[in-house]
Parts: structure tokens; C-alpha cells; sequence
């Protein structure tokens, strides 16, 4: 959570929370508020979900605020609509936490424009595996259904990226949907901006002040979350310290870059690790070859992924798709979280958490890091 | 009282032949459908059959593809390679159970203003009778 | 009739032999193979310049982590030739891909086998398919559709190689273990493998085994095409199998066919400004973002389909699980049915869309 906000507008819980909120979005829409709602719709086919940009009303009946797997991540969608400016419609973004920590920092890269976005987010219970939905949508979304009817969010059958999440609440979005520890059947929508303070008092709805309900539920739960992601990290560490940890870690890796391909972050046209320059020739191959007497291929898996993470680690935001990517089930995610909780530490940065704050790797200070091994002790907590 | 249907029929016209072909079309006041969108290219060869799907899924009602005659093509054999890769892209849309009838290749001469006008009428009469190109209500592509 | 060497070991012991020979007198500068470097490890493809290293090779190990097609397209040793074990699809890819010019065939000894199919790639976690090999190997012997192979290799017909050096022959080899059949196709593999010791004989590789398999995998091919196409016909239908699509191109990107470094459709010329979208979306009412995911897929077919060789790795990559090769191979198919192509079947066939006849099609055009 970034900053406690001090009061929300009460809106009383009808078919649930996901038909809650596109009531919402349908009467927003109708006000004019917007000119489209991007949201999560199922697929024809019913075994997946997809971002739909919605125009007309009618569309939202198939929608689902509330999806219960992230197919391509949120900022991905916002990245094919204002990668080259923004538009004319002022559009409605309704998205998870982490994709609207993604949104944030590409926007800061120049990858998505929000002036005309307005990010709407909820309280966020965790997704399903991607790969388990697809094999037994029906199954799953009973599963999910009852996850998020439940009085506590048990997130025991959610991916493990989501079991050590404490940003699943109240992202720098405009709007947010207070969901958890709300009484009397009803929940609350949070402004997190002028901009979503204006659309509230567009549509004339009466704010409440006290949150401490919410509050309360949100904060036992951010510690549940903390507890877990320590206990995680603590089984990580050991895969990927030290260079034959590592290797051991991702020696199932076919080097398919999937990963890469969807992470949002990631948004380079082409990868530097699939472009000409990081194919090695013919005659160094068999020089480094003959080094060791053997050489395995695909070459530089390691270098991919230790590249990967010194390109992009700083904000990454551990929305796991690329674990949901990986054809061989990696836990691309748990160890990317891992080594980004470090980077982002060492700047006392936080992937998405404003626009404001600049990304690291765009300033400098002359003070800084000056004790390099000093730093890297303190950030691994230990000696 | 139904709006009578009248389809898009994205061009694509080689400049030297089909393109010439049309205007001589419209010198003679021949008549042909407002239904065709003419797209100028270099030779019948420049068009990727990619831009054709492209168009197809954009909600063209039908794709024209405009050269010279074989032999005659102003780049020597680009028009063969067009004639191939329209087979392989008719074929693949015919086995996908795609609608392969809303691509068309002809040849038109740049003095066969009244052929130009015939095809076009003919093809706009098959894309009637084809219907509204489901592409244009289908939001999952 | 085929000239072979018969070599009295198991067919792994009598290859691995001849590399040592080879890495011994200097013929090669390495040889390419899968391998296992502990017992609980994972394959992977390497190349090997130390004979001492000759002992992690396990040439015919039923995986195929990448194609190697792929890997030996970036890669021309200079000087010295590099032995290679290959399987028949890979080595058709590397075909194909020597026909566009991104890998060329001198300075290597291909060698390849009648393969009996892979294991589907090994995810963290799962059991290893370890325990399914002696039932595997015997089903070779037998010359049966293994169980537990992945489904691209059940229907696959070209599990002879084409354009190997030298052909190991495995299936229907009831002596696999005691014996190994090495068929010496070209002169450069009677040379390669002069100083090798073995009976030479007079043999064919075709047998009645392998015209059966070949017969069970057309029955299995055609059963599995036929649910297929009940499933994608029309767009709806393209929709139904695509749909679940995330875009990731991780398909394109194994594709040993698909070598460009940057695909078409992820360059530039597919980025839409938001307008061109907002009035595609006003049209409809409603639209999926990121586009285009039927696009990437036809346009893939249009590009590249007469070349598919059928390795199955689009359906292996996929986090989807959608099965993108069946399609690519039924179409493949079909596309290169019109020109009586075969990919990787002759380095010297032209590619169809480099070439054409003045006489062909002439329903076209009219
Ligand atoms: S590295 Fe993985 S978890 Fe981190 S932002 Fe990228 S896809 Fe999400
Ligand atoms: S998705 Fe998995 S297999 Fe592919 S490159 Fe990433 S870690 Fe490796
Ligand atoms: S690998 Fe699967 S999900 Fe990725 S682009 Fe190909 S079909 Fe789509
Ligand atoms: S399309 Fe699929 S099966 Fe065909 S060659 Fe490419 S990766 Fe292999
Ligand atoms: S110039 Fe007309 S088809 Fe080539």
C-alpha cells in the first residue's frame, strides 16, 4: 500500500464484487465518464481470458473485472494502444495491482502513455495458474469463485508469485475497489488521484471516512504475505547463489525466451539476447569449445537470464507471467522477485509504486555506493 | 427498410497494367461498383499475401490483386511469384475453412479498360452473394 | 541395396567409439550430440572437442531439447568438419535452412537414424521419463509407436533420414543391443569411416518393421488431423483454437523455419497508433488488445508452412498448450503438395515461393 488514504466512496455490494464493479464501469460509461473500458473477457472458446477494449455497453456483460488468471499481462494491453502517443478516448483501465505497477513503469520508459488512462484496481485475492485454468476452466473458476467469496482470502491454490504478494492492495491508480473487510454489504471505491476524485464526484457519489475497517484486514493481510515471501526467498536463495546453483536452477532452460517475450517490462522490439550481436561465430564457439573440452547448447542460457536481470530486475514487478510462460515451469518468477526485492532495495526504489519517483538507472548520486561491498552485505541482510 | 449491402473490395492494382487499366476504365466512363478501394503498387509481386490477410481481418468484403498479364509483367516474372503465392494463400484459406472466394487475382492489360470493369463487376456481384465479412463484427481476433 | 558397417556393440557404444576414433586421429575438430553430464541432470545438445567428455554422450536419447537444424544454422566450422548426430527432422530443417542461406553443409559429417519419436520436454518437477525407457527401446526393437512419445512424433512419416552421411539404423533392430548398423551413404562417410572396424555388408535399410510403422503412424496421423479439423474450421474455429493465444511467439521462435532475426510481426509495421485502433474499436463496439493474434498466426502459415518439417517444438514451447504444429504440419501438407515439395528432401529443391513455372495455375488470374 503507498499511502493511506483518508476516505472512499461507499458503494453497496449487488451480484457480488465483479458485478458490483461493472455496474460501475457500465454507469461510468454511460455518464460519458469514459470512451472505453479495457477489462478481462473469456474467451470464445471459454478456456482463457483476454483484454478486451469495450466501447459499447453490452460488450461489459461477458466481462470479468476479476479475472481468474493473468493470460497477458494488463500493461501489455495499455502498451498496444499508446506505444506510439496516446489517443482520443479516455479509457477506463480496470487491472490488477501488478498490472498497474507495470503500467507505471513503462510509462516512465515512454512504453505506455497514461494522460487519457484512467487505472482502476481492486483489492487483488491472487490468480490461478494459467496452464492448470486452461486444462479445467470450470473447475477452476469454482475455485477461484469460492476463493473470492471467502471470508479470508486463502491463497493456497494461487501461484506461488501471488502467495508472497504484499502489493495487492491500493497500487498509484486513480480509483480502487476497497474489497477486503468490508461490511453491511458493501465495499469502497478509493480515489488514489485528482483524476479519480473527479470521476467520483462526476457521478455524484457520497464519500464515507472511515476506512478502518479496511484498513485493518489490509494490514493483517500485508503481513500474512511478508511472512510467506521471507519464508520463500529463504528457500530461494540457495538455487540461485552461486554460479553451479544457478545453473542447476535452470538447467531445464531450452532457451525459448518465452519468459522475456511476456514479461511487460520487457518491452524491447528485439531482445539483445535474441539479436545478431549475441550469437557468438563459428570460430569462437569452438575456441571457448575447446577450453573445456565441451559446450553445451543453447549457449549463454545463464548470461540470458543474469542479463535479464540486471536489465530489468530494478522493475520488476512480480506479476509472474513469465513462470506462467515458461514451457518447462521454471520458477522464473520466485527468483526474478527474489533478485528484484534486492535491486529495488539497494535504491530504496519500488517498481510501480508513483510515477514520480525516477527509475534508478536515470540518475546518480555522487554520494552513493561508495562502499559497494558494504552495500552488498547490508542488502542480503546478513553476512 | 434494409441498407443494400455494398462491399469494400481492398485493390491492390500493379501501376503499370491494372492501375492503368482502371483509369482507362473511367476515361471511357465504363461503369464499375464504388465498392473498389484501388491501392497503387509498383507490380502485382509487391503485395505480400500478408496485406491481404491483413485486410481480411480488417473487414475487407473482398481483396483484388491487380497485374500484368504473364509475360508481361514490368519486372519480368514478378507476376508469377504473385500467381504463386495467391495459390498458396487460397489454399491455406480454403483448407482453414476461411472464405477463399474473397480473394481474387486478375489480370488486366493496361488497355483493358472494359475487362478492368468487368471483373470488377462480377467480383462485387460474388462478394454480394458472400455476404458481409464476418471479420468486421468479430472481436477476438 | 545399401553398403553398411556392422559393428558388434550396442549401437550407442559402437557411435561413440567411432567419434573417439575420429577425435583420436584428428579427422574432426568436435562432434555434436545430446548429453547427460550427471545422472540427474538435464539433456542438452554439445559439442564435444575432448574425447575424455565422449562418455556424457547419449546420441540417441529419445529428447530433442531445441532442433538441432537451428543450432547448426549458427554455426560453420572452417577448417576441420564437426560430426554430428542428428535427428531426420532436424537434419531436414538444417536443409531447409541451408536453402536460405543461413548455414551451409560442408564441414560436417551428418549422421542420423530411423528415430522411433521423442519424450515431450521435461518440466521442473515432473517425473523424468527415465522409467519409460526399456519399454521405449524395446518398442523400437518391435518397431511400435512407443507410449508417452509426444503426439507430433506418433504421426510423423519421415523418420527415415534424408541427406544423412550416415544412417544408423535403430528401428526394427532386434540386435540393438549387441549390434550396430551404420549405413554409409556418401562417399564422404567411406572415407570418414575407412579406419573404422566393421563387416561391411550389402543391406536394405527399408524394411517390412518399418513400412508397418510407417503404416500405423499415416492411421494415427489421419485420425488425429480428422479431430483437428473439426475443431478450426472458419474463423470462429481459428478463434476457438487461437484464442487463448498470449502472444508470446515463442513458437516463431523455436521454429528452426523461422530464422529471421526479427519476425515481421513484431516489427514496427504492426504497431498501431492509438486512432488506427480507437476506430477499429468504435467500428465494433469492442476489441482484444494486444491485436492481431489471428494475424500472426495466418501470416506464419502464409510464410512459412511448405517448409514446416514437423518437429513439433511450436507445440512443445507453448505456455498455452495449443497444439500449433498439428496445424502447421496439416497445412504444411497441403501447401507443399502444390509443388510436389517435401522440405529438407533435397538441398537442391528449390524453396516454392523462389520460383515458378510459366504454365502453372492458369485458372488464376482470370
Ligand atoms: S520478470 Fe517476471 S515477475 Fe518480473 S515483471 Fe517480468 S514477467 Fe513479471
Ligand atoms: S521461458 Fe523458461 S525455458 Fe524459456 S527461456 Fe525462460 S526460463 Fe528458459
Ligand atoms: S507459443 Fe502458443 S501462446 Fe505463444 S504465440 Fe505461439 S501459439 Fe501463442
Ligand atoms: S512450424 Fe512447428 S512443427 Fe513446423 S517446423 Fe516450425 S516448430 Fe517445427
Ligand atoms: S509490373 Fe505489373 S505485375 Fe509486375
Amino acid at each position: 500500500m503507498n499511502i493511506v488514504p483518508n476516505r472512499g466512496a461507499k458503494i453497496s455490494v449487488k451480484n457480488g464484487f465483479r458485478g458490483t464493479i461493472l455496474e460501475f464501469l457500465r454507469n461510468s460509461l454511460e455518464k460519458g465518464c469514459f470512451d472505453g473500458i479495457l477489462i478481462p473477457m473469456r474467451v470464445p472458446a471459454d478456456d482463457s481470458y483476454a483484454w478486451v477494449l469495450v466501447r459499447d455497453k453490452p460488450f461489459l456483460d461477458n466481462a470479468n473485472p476479476i479475472a481468474p488468471i493473468v493470460s497477458v499481462q494488463g500493461a501489455k494491453a495499455l502498451t498496444s494502444l499508446t506505444r506510439k502517443g496516446g489517443g482520443n478516448f479516455n479509457v477506463a483501465a480496470i487491472m490488477k495491482p501488478c498490472d498497474i505497477r507495470a503500467s507505471i513503469e513503462l510509462s516512465k520508459l515512454k512504453q505506455v502513455n497514461l494522460e487519457k488512462i484512467t487505472l482502476i484496481s481492486y483489492d487483488c485475492p491472487g490468480t490461478l495458474e494459467m496452464s492448470n485454468y486452461i486444462e479445467n476452466p470450470e473447475e477452476s473458476e469454482k475455485i477461484f469463485g469460492s476463493l473470492l467469496d471467502g471470508d479470508v482470502w486463502d491463497d493456497k491454490f494461487t501461484k506461488p508469485i501471488c502467495q508472497i504478494c504484499d502489493n495487492f492492495s491500493f497500487p498509484a491508480c486513480d480509483l480502487h475497489f476497497a474489497l477486503l473487510g468490508t461490511e453491511n454489504g458493501s465495499i469502497y471505491l478509493i480515489p488514489g488521484t485528482e483524476k479519480g476524485e473527479n470521476i467520483l464526484d462526476d457521478l455524484g457519489i457520497e464519500y464515507s471516512e472511515d476506512l478502518s475497517n479496511w484498513e485493518k484486514k489490509v494490514i493483517e493481510l500485508i503481513k500474512k504475505k511478508e511472512k510467506q515471501k521471507a519464508e520463500k526467498f529463504e528457500l530461494v536463495k540457495p538455487t540461485v547463489e552461486g554460479f553451479d546453483n544457478l545453473l542447476k536452477t535452470f538447467a531445464n532452460c531450452i532457451g525459448c525466451h518465452n519468459c522475456q517475450s511476456a514479461c511487460p517490462i520487457c518491452y524491447c522490439r528485439q531482445c539483445y539476447f535474441d539479436s545478431e550481436v549475441s550469437k557468438p561465430n563459428s570460430d569462437f564457439i569452438l575456441l571457448r569449445t575447446s577450453k573445456r573440452g565441451g559446450i553445451s547448447f543453447p549457449l549463454d542460457r545463464i548470461m540470458f537470464h543474469t542479463g535479464r536481470m540486471s536489465h530489468m530486475s530494478l522493475s520488476c514487478v512480480s506479476c509472474g507471467v513469465c513462470t506462467d510462460a515458461c514451457p518447462v515451469s521454471i520458477p522464473v518468477a520466485d527468483i526474478f522477485s527474489y533478485v528484484a526485492d534486492k535491486t529495488q532495495r539497494t535504491f530504496e526504489y519500488k517498481a510501480g509504486n508513483s510515477t514520480e519517483e525516477p527509475l534508478p538507472m536515470r540518475e546518480y548520486r555522487f554520494d552513493e555506493l561508495l562502499e559497494i561491498k558494504e552495500l552488498v552485505k547490508d542488502a542480503d541482510g546478513q553476512d | 427498410m434494409e441498407r443494400e449491402f455494398l462491399p469494400k473490395i481492398v485493390s491492390f492494382l500493379c501501376k503499370w497494367c491494372s492501375y492503368t487499366g482502371a483509369d482507362l476504365a473511367g476515361i471511357n466512363r465504363l461503369q464499375y461498383p464504388t465498392s473498389i478501394l484501388p491501392i497503387k503498387v509498383m507490380c502485382s509481386s509487391r503485395v505480400d499475401p500478408v496485406f491481404v490477410i491483413k485486410a481480411y481481418l480488417r473487414g475487407a468484403d473482398g481483396v483484388l490483386i491487380g497485374g500484368c498479364h504473364p509475360g508481361d509483367c514490368h519486372y519480368q516474372d514478378g507476376n508469377y511469384h504473385t500467381r504463386r503465392r495467391v495459390a498458396i494463400l487460397k489454399r491455406v484459406f480454403e483448407l482453414l475453412g476461411l472464405e477463399e472466394g474473397r480473394i481474387r487475382l486478375s489480370w488486366i492489360s493496361a488497355s483493358e479498360g472494359p475487362k478492368f470493369a468487368r471483373v470488377c463487376n462480377e467480383f462485387t456481384e460474388v462478394i454480394k452473394s458472400l455476404g458481409e465479412n464476418t471479420t468486421k463484427t468479430t472481436i477476438f481476433l | 541395396m545399401d553398403r553398411l558397417m556392422k559393428v558388434n556393440k550396442s549401437a550407442e557404444l559402437a557411435i561413440i567409439d567411432f567419434f573417439r576414433l575420429l577425435l583420436e586421429n584428428d579427422r574432426v575438430s568436435g562432434i555434436f550430440t545430446l548429453r547427460k553430464i550427471n545422472k540427474d541432470d538435464s539433456v542438452d545438445y554439445c559439442l564435444v572437442t575432448d574425447e575424455n567428455r565422449l562418455d556424457e554422450a547419449i546420441p540417441f536419447y529419445p529428447f530433442m531439447p531445441a532442433n538441432a537444424g537451428q543450432i547448426l544454422s549458427r554455426f560453420s566450422p572452417m577448417n576441420k568438419p564437426v560430426a554430428v548426430v542428428i535427428k531426420p527432422c532436424e537434419l531436414r530443417a538444417f536443409i531447409e535452412l541451408v536453402k536460405r542461406e543461413q548455414g551451409t553443409l560442408d564441414n560436417f559429417l551428418l549422421i542420423s537414424y530411423s528415430c522411433a519419436g521423442v519424450f515431450p520436454i521435461i518440466k521442473t518437477g515432473d517425473e523424468p521419463f527415465e522409467k519409460f525407457l526399456p519399454s521405449y527401446w524395446e518398442t523400437v526393437k518391435r518397431g511400435g509407436i512407443s507410449q508417452g512419445i509426444r503426439q507430433t512424433c506418433k504421426v510423423c512419416e519421415h523418420f527415415l533420414p534424408m541427406n544423412a552421411d550416415i544412417t544408423i539404423s535403430l528401428i526394427g533392430e532386434n540386435k540393438l543391443d549387441s549390434e550396430c548398423k551404420m549405413f554409409l551413404n556418401t562417399d564422404k562417410a567411406k572415407e570418414f569411416a575407412k579406419d573404422f572396424e566393421g563387416e561391411m555388408l550389402e543391406e536394405d535399410l527399408e524394411s517390412p518393421v518399418i513400412n508397418s510403422l510407417l503404416t500405423k503412424r499415416k492411421g494415427e496421423k489421419e485420425d488425429l488431423f480428422t479431430e483437428l479439423s473439426s475443431k478450426y474450421s472458419g474463423l470462429d474455429g481459428m478463434i476457438n483454437i487461437f484464442g487463448r493465444c498470449i502472444g508470446c511467439h515463442g513458437c516463431s521462435r523455436v521454429c528452426p523455419i523461422c530464422y529471421c532475426t526479427l519476425c515481421d510481426f513484431e516489427s514496427h509495421n504492426y504497431d498501431y497508433s492509438a486512432s488506427i485502433l480507437e476506430r477499429e474499436i468504435s467500428q465494433k463496439g469492442a476489441l482484444r488488445l494486444p491485436p492481431d493474434t489471428i494475424f500472426f498466426h495466418l501470416g506464419r502459415l502464409i510464410h512459412m508452412s511448405f517448409s514446416c518439417i514437423g518437429c513439433g517444438l511450436c507445440t512443445e514451447v507453448c505456455p498455452a498448450n495449443i497444439p500449433v504444429s498439428t496445424l502447421f504440419i496439416k497445412i504444411g501438407e497441403e501447401t507443399a503438395k502444390m509443388f510436389d515439395y517435401i522440405p529438407g528432401r533435397n538441398v537442391k529443391e528449390a524453396i516454392p515461393v523462389t520460383v515458378f513455372k510459366e504454365e502453372e495455375f492458369a485458372e488464376l488470374g482470370e
